[in-house]
């Protein structure tokens, strides 16, 4: 038996072959490793930021009257929607689907908490408030404030209200306003937004993926 | 297929019952499944809900709907625009000829001002629809709490 022993040039070839199949292999292995990451990101009818966004400081009250700030957004995670209790049809449809998501990540060992926050703060007292989120959750929060440190809050975040239809002779008006629901982290940051049609079902389920992959 | 079989029984009823009395005719519109969501307390906004069932060949037009036991009742309809929730008053809503129209929550509804007495979960409430033909239908809409709690269950109103 003989073994012929490669040429110089042979060997260079199968050196350039195992680097090729070794480099990819690595590409493979890592393109494997982002498509993971990214993976859940893919899969959410939510729109999560690539990089959570800082919340510009807001000063309101909760329901009640202790004040209401980027420190209360801090060691938590907070769902915030924007809505007002003289609203019969969209909002109490919101805090029941906030609601059934709250029961639905009941089984979580995080802290999680639902807020409404008026855009009606002329009527919308921190009492009336109190009464009516405490009726969907009791631990549901209320937010009001004065005009100004709504304005803080919603400008940042792109939420439009506008008051429409003052009735002749009454002082009953309608708001137009956003319908989507905001999910902030446990840093206070601005970190994925619910656009309507909501469902509790796509937001449970979201949350939990957006929850892995904060962790 | 099962929605024709489910029907079916009630179709050949109604034959009979044609049968029985020459001079009856179905209503030309019903309405079903009337309910109000009950408000949280000191709420002085609510809406009902309903399916408006148009059983005729001629195209009706629901022009008004009252309650005697509200200041004032109005048709809204929820849209949604560009992420924005408005609600836009409905002065007449034209029903499909053998069609039906539904009022939902984040859709249609019938918004209903100032209530003139406490409606708790229970209650009934009285509710006058008017037909453009002058006809009007008066249902008894019972009051609802949902809260998002049962929401597993798949309850039917
Ligand atoms: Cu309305």
């Amino acid at each position: 038996m003989t073994t012929q022993r490669p040429t110089p040039i042979s060997r260079h070839i199968l050196i350039g072959v195992i680097i090729v199949l070794l480099a990819t292999a690595a590409g493979i292995w890592s393109a494997r490793l982002v498509l993971q990451r990214s993976g859940p990101q893919d899969e959410l009818s939510a729109t999560r930021f690539p990089v959570a966004r800082a919340v510009q400081p807001f000063e309101l009250v909760d329901h009640n009257n202790v004040a209401f700030n980027n420190a209360s957004l801090q060691h938590r995670w907070s769902f915030m929607f924007f809505g007002y209790t003289y609203c019969p049809d969209v909002c109490p449809t919101t805090l029941s689907v906030l609601n059934s998501v709250a029961q639905r990540l009941q089984d979580l060992d995080v802290d999680v908490r639902f807020i409404m926050v008026t855009v009606d703060p002329e009527r919308d007292t921190p009492e009336r408030l109190a009464q009516f989120v405490t009726y969907f959750n009791g631990d549901f929060i209320g937010v009001t404030g004065t005009d100004e440190g709504l304005e803080q809050l919603t400008k940042q975040l792109g939420i439009l209200h506008v008051r429409v239809q003052p009735e002749p002779g009454s002082d009953s008006y309608l708001m137009d306003h956003t319908a989507a629901v905001f999910l902030f982290d446990p840093d206070g940051r601005y970190h994925a937004v619910f656009s309507p049609p909501l469902s509790a079902e796509k937001i449970a389920g979201d949350f939990r993926k957006i929850l892995q992959a904060y962790q | 297929m099962i929605r024709i079989h489910k029907q079916l029984p009630a179709a050949i009823f109604f034959v009979m019952l044609c049968l029985l009395s020459p001079v009856m005719a179905a209503p030309a519109v019903d309405v079903e499944d009337p309910w109000i969501r009950e408000a949280p307390p000191a709420s002085t906004v609510l809406a009902a809900y309903m399916v408006i069932k148009n059983n005729g060949d001629t195209q009706y037009t629901i022009t008004r709907i009252e309650s005697p036991d509200f200041r004032d009742a109005q048709i809204h309809r929820t849209v949604v625009e560009d992420g924005v929730a408005k609600m836009m008053p409905v002065e007449q809503l034209p029903l499909p000829v053998h069609g039906s129209i539904s009022f939902e929550p984040g859709g249609l509804h019938l918004m209903l001002f100032d209530p003139l007495r406490s409606l708790r979960e229970g209650d009934e409430v009285k509710l006058v629809i008017h037909v453009s033909n002058g006809d009007s239908i008066t249902v008894q809409a019972p009051v609802v709490r949902k809260r998002g709690e049962d929401d597993h269950a798949h309850h039917h109103h």
